[in-house]
């Protein structure tokens, strides 16, 4: 960085300079003109949507024909399909399940590691190796694994001399069996950044506790977990989010089954779009899930900007 | 886009050239064949995959014969393995990424005509020469209010399919297979005592495919979908109870389905490859799938009549036409059909060059003409040809015609996403009542249909 | 590593009970973790091996019967996997080609250039990370389908992947983020040389944003790699798709071993990607996490 102020030589300094407004008008085209790349792709594949999310859902069209607009008829329609409210009882659910055990293991796991002085790029690379699969190749391999004949979970299972559960094919198990795959896949980034934040707290503090007498588990309560306060927050919403939107997992593993017990509200949208072919029901169902998320984003963004600072 | 501007350019030149002659006013009957100085190039749906060379092979030959039959025409398949993705199909017709000549499921038919996703070919029709001789049972697939909206490529009705092997091995006469649901049920309970995973009756419960087979099922006890009118449902009665009834007994009471459910075509078709299922419902063609892409062997299997034989289902797969297409490409497409998909001796059922190329001849599909003279030449070039051991779909051969065919309902696919539900419960819940089950999954399918208006 | 001062004390760790302690949690993480997420891998791995009849054994093997690769070979082929891997690559080279073109000098723009609105705009840009893609599924599809304006369907092209991958917001926002904290006073001796902001750009800030910008590759390829449900609408066409959307629709016709061969295939790419770039994927991890 020193080497940047004997760039300047003298000699360029004393070079005429354009009046002000002009470089100010000459700085902003330049400016534009970098950024006319980014404000065409948003405009088409961010802000356009979104717009058009709220006009589809008022709206019916065929794709044949012209729109029409029909005022909240797909949300009337929507709100009488039985399975709607238990599409936000599933997506609720699945996101609960899916923070009890995706949010607290993380975190206890990265406040293991970071105690850990052996095997740690080990154990790093290992746990955040499943991440690295493309999604469809963990639901699949687990639609594998959870086969309550020959599956792998029912034969450790057995092994163990328990009985087998029928994981994907019964309405009490299904939905936890998508939690147990979407937390596979998704454990290891948030012990990284927990971990991370983890060893940002001052040594200090831990000493000073310990001389007060705090036992192990006291000075997690009254350090680790204020010291991280912020991302913990940070990760909450960032999950709930993630969560929310879920797909893959339905889609893929049991097609919303047994008896619509896994029907998220994404797929419940899209299958009133594309099995249905209602897209004026799907855009009602993107609005309402829209506007939830954006509620949990909005306080995720005051956080984030909070923790910024 | 570039074929689009072309096809624009020529329906105007056709224009020019059709104001020149004065026109044919006549109502819309557009009986002129193709002008063979028109060029014209359409693109087809299901081309066989690289994966299926012999298929490929020989609809390479065709398009090739027929183009030099008539140089104006290119025909430039569009291959797909398998040709419907029933999860992409919507959003594929709703994108307009349809060939010009694009293929379907019976099944959806009758929604696409009605969303005006299809093109009405009743004036270019005469283009088929084979046309007039289709069974009308099938040609009614493609027809609504007295308009041509597709042809047919393959039909089929569904049969009990089951596992000679596993048969012997259970005690049980493989010339015999079950002609009651009853008897079904016996004989699964004796397959699954086999034991090591071995499963006596499979049956489909998710991806739409409970309801199809819901649907199959209650056609052979002799009850309906929907009333006749179409208007409402028909499927909660003593018959669809009797089909549950039945599949709850074999999964609980006899446990002969096996544990895992909510599968699909392609689960048990992989059961039964690997020689871990006795029966299934299924179209003589499954007998293919088992043999090229599970590697099963076709002397295992057989094929009886639906039990009960009230009734049975009746699907298939065909062709529409895209609704941006121009005459020219309809007329062209017509042609292409016609030469390829129902010519006897040519195209796909030219059985003697399928077997000369390695490819399984004498399952007892498609039967596109019925009992006229084309169909007794199709059925007669089928038999001369035959690789297979043809005596192992006889008793499913033989019952063809006696037992009735029905079409799939309207609004099917709706339907078959609630009865979905319905049978995945009666296959993974114990307690399930199937009363209740039928009587709310009735309440979901009237408002459905209601709401369709059809 | 610098060893700072953790939860359990250095101290405590010395003592007898406490190396027993630390010992048996060390061992007992290290073979939970293999099992949890290394031996469902090897499961995979090993999977593939078996015959379809070996892999319906209960209970099943640990090891294969025989080693045998035909499983492998038969999901290349017949599955034409080979195609799917070359798209998926197009796909992400170039979403990865625009993000650069497109993110960098947007952020350079916002971050140095400073024009009117600039804050409007950087917020209207990051306001969309509150909308997640899910949510807009639908009209970012029909978008694709019929492009406002200019009325072209950009289904079946990889601009529909390349374009959309580009509008990421959270990519300005890191590479904005990390072009404030250059010093002014080395884009203005450039600047009063005479450079060009292109220039300047090019030459000075790209140098010393390698860091970042190996970051942001490195996530618009595996971002892209990973996707599912994007390329599964706007790329119908079977020969288009992704090596995921293809092997979802295509394993479920083939043998369970050729299934299972598929599944193994599909992740070499990202796992290699892993082992190569593993510092910088958990930096960027972290780095995105913490702030983002």
């Amino acid at each position: 960085m020193t080497t940047a102020r004997t760039l300047v030589r003298p000699a360029a300094r004393s070079r005429r300079r354009p009046s002000r407004a002009r470089r100010t008008v000459k700085r902003n085209l330049t400016a534009y003109g970098f950024l006319c790349g980014a404000l065409i792709c948003f405009a088409f594949f961010s802000w356009y949507p979104i717009v058009r999310e709220v006009l589809l859902s008022f709206q019916k069209t065929n794709f044949v024909g012209e729109a029409r607009w029909v005022g909240f008829d797909n949300f009337r329609t929507v709100f009488a399909d039985p399975g709607f409210v238990d599409a936000w009882v599933n997506t609720a659910e699945f996101t609960l399940l899916a923070l009890v055990v995706g949010y607290v293991v993380p975190f206890a796991v990265a406040i293991v590691l970071n105690e850990l002085k052996h095997a740690r790029a080990y154990l790093r690379f290992v746990v955040y190796l499943p991440v690295m699969l493309p999604p469809a190749v963990a639901v699949l391999l687990f639609k594998w694994f959870y086969d309550p004949g020959p599956g792998l979970f029912n034969q450790i299972l057995h092994a163990a001399h328990l009985p087998g559960l029928s994981w994907l094919d019964s309405t009490s198990t299904a939905l936890v069996s998508l939690v147990i795959v979407s937390t596979w896949m998704n454990l290891g980034s948030g012990t990284l950044i927990y971990l991370a934040a983890l060893q940002t707290i001052p040594g200090e503090l831990y000493e000073a506790a310990e001389l007060d007498g705090a036992g192990l588990f006291r000075r997690i309560r009254h350090i680790t977990i204020p010291q991280t306060r912020l991302i913990l927050l940070v990760m909450l919403l960032l999950q709930i989010i993630a969560t929310m939107q879920v797909f893959i997992e339905p889609y893929l593993l049991t097609g919303g089954g047994p008896e619509g017990s896994t029907v998220t509200v994404a797929y419940l949208m899209y299958q009133y779009a594309f099995n249905f072919t209602n897209f004026g029901g799907g855009g009602a169902l993107g609005l309402m899930l829209m506007l939830v998320l954006m509620v949990f984003s909005a306080v995720y963004l005051r956080v984030s900007r909070e923790e910024a600072r | 886009m570039r074929s689009r501007i072309l096809a624009t350019a020529l329906a105007a030149a056709l224009g020019a050239t059709v104001a020149g002659c004065g026109g044919n006013g006549s109502g819309g009957k557009d009986t002129a064949p193709l002008d063979a100085g028109t060029k014209v190039s359409i693109t087809v749906g299901c081309m066989p995959a690289k994966s299926q060379a012999a298929q490929r092979k020989e609809w390479l030959e065709d398009v090739a014969a027929f183009q030099k039959l008539h140089p104006n025409i290119t025909v430039e398949g569009k291959d797909a393995f398998p040709c419907i993705d029933p999860n992409t199909f919507q959003a594929k017709l709703a994108g307009g990424q349809m060939e010009d000549v694009y293929y379907v499921y019976f099944t959806d038919v009758r929604g696409i005509i009605a969303n005006g996703q299809a093109a009405d070919i009743t004036p270019y029709i005469g283009q088929s020469k084979e046309y007039p001789n289709l069974d009308p049972a099938v040609e009614k697939v493609f027809k609504n209010g007295g308009k041509v909206y597709g042809l047919p490529r393959q039909n089929y009705s569904m049969g009990l399919f089951y596992n000679r092997t596993l048969f012997k091995k259970a005690g049980l006469d493989p010339e015999r297979p079950p002609t009651t649901w009853a008897e079904v049920r016996e004989d699964a309970k004796k397959i699954s005592a086999l034991g090591d995973g071995t499963v006596g009756y499979a049956e489909f419960s998710a991806k739409n495919q409970g309801g199809w087979h819901f649907a199959t099922s209650i056609y052979s006890q002799g009850g309906d979908m929907v009333t006749a009118d179409g208007k409402k449902t028909a499927f909660n009665s003593p018959q669809g109870k009797a089909v549950l009834q039945n599949l709850k007994d074999m999964r609980w009471t006899d446990d002969s389905m096996g544990s895992k459910q909510l599968l699909v075509d392609a689960d048990v078709q992989r059961m039964m490859a690997a020689g871990k299922l006795g029966m299934y419902l299924g179209a003589p063609d499954n007998a293919t799938a088992l043999v090229d892409q599970f590697k099963g062997k076709y002397e295992d299997y057989g094929m009886a009549p639906i039990p009960g034989s009230a009734g049975t289902l009746m699907g298939g797969d065909g062709y529409l036409f895209s609704p941006k297409a121009s005459p020219e490409k309809i007329k062209a497409g017509l042609m292409w059909l016609d030469y390829a998909m129902l010519t006897p001796g040519q195209g796909q059922l030219n059985y003697a060059r399928a077997a000369k190329d390695g490819r399984p001849v004498g399952i007892p599909q498609p039967k596109l003409f019925g009992q006229n003279a084309v169909g007794q030449q199709d059925r007669q070039l089928r038999a001369d040809a035959a690789n297979l051991p043809v005596a192992n779909f006889k008793p499913y051969e033989d019952a063809y015609g006696k037992v009735p065919g029905k079409l799939e309902p309207p609004q099917a696919q709706q339907l078959y996403t609630i009865l979905d539900s319905v049978v995945q419960a009666v296959l993974t819940r114990r307690d399930a009542n199937i009363d209740q089950l039928l009587a709310d999954a009735q309440k979901k399918a009237d408002a459905a249909l209601a709401r369709s208006g059809s | 590593m610098n060893e700072t001062r953790t939860l359990v004390s250095p101290h405590t760790l010395g003592t007898r009970r406490g190396k027993a302690i630390y010992w048996t949690t060390l061992v007992s993480i290290v073979v939970i973790f293999t099992f949890v997420f290394v031996f469902p891998l090897y499961w995979m791995v090993t999977g593939a091996m078996k015959s379809p009849d070996e892999l319906a054994d209960v209970p099943p093997g640990v090891f294969p019967r025989h080693f045998d690769l035909s499983g492998y070979r038969e999901a290349w082929r017949q599955l034409d996997l080979g195609l799917y891997l070359r798209n998926t690559l197009v796909y992400a080279l170039g979403a990865w080609l625009f993000t650069m073109g497109v993110d960098v000098t947007a952020a350079y723009a916002l971050s140095k250039l400073r024009p009117m609105f600039g804050r409007a705009v950087l917020g209207l840009m990051l306001a969309t990370l509150m909308i997640p893609p899910m949510v807009i599924l639908l009209p970012a599809y029909l978008t694709v389908k019929d492009l406002p304006l200019f009325h072209v369907n950009l289904l079946n092209t990889p601009w529909a992947i390349w374009l959309p991958a580009a509008a990421n917001a959270f990519n300005i926002f890191l590479l904005k983020r990390f072009f404030d904290s250059i010093p002014t006073e080395l884009l203005q001796a450039a600047e009063v040389e005479g450079a060009s902001p292109a220039r300047i750009l090019w030459s000075v800030v790209l140098p010393v944003s390698r860091p970042i910008l190996g970051v942001v590759s490195i996530f618009t390829i595996v971002n892209v790699w990973r996707d599912f449900v994007w390329p599964l609408l706007v790329l119908p066409d079977s020969q288009r798709r992704t090596i995921s959307v293809a092997i979802s629709s295509l394993a479920v016709q083939v043998p369970q071993n050729v299934l299972i061969g598929s599944l193994v295939i599909a992740s070499v790419p990202t796992i290699v990607v892993f082992f190569v770039f593993q510092r910088h994927i958990m930096a960027g991890l972290t780095a995105g996490g913490l702030k983002g």
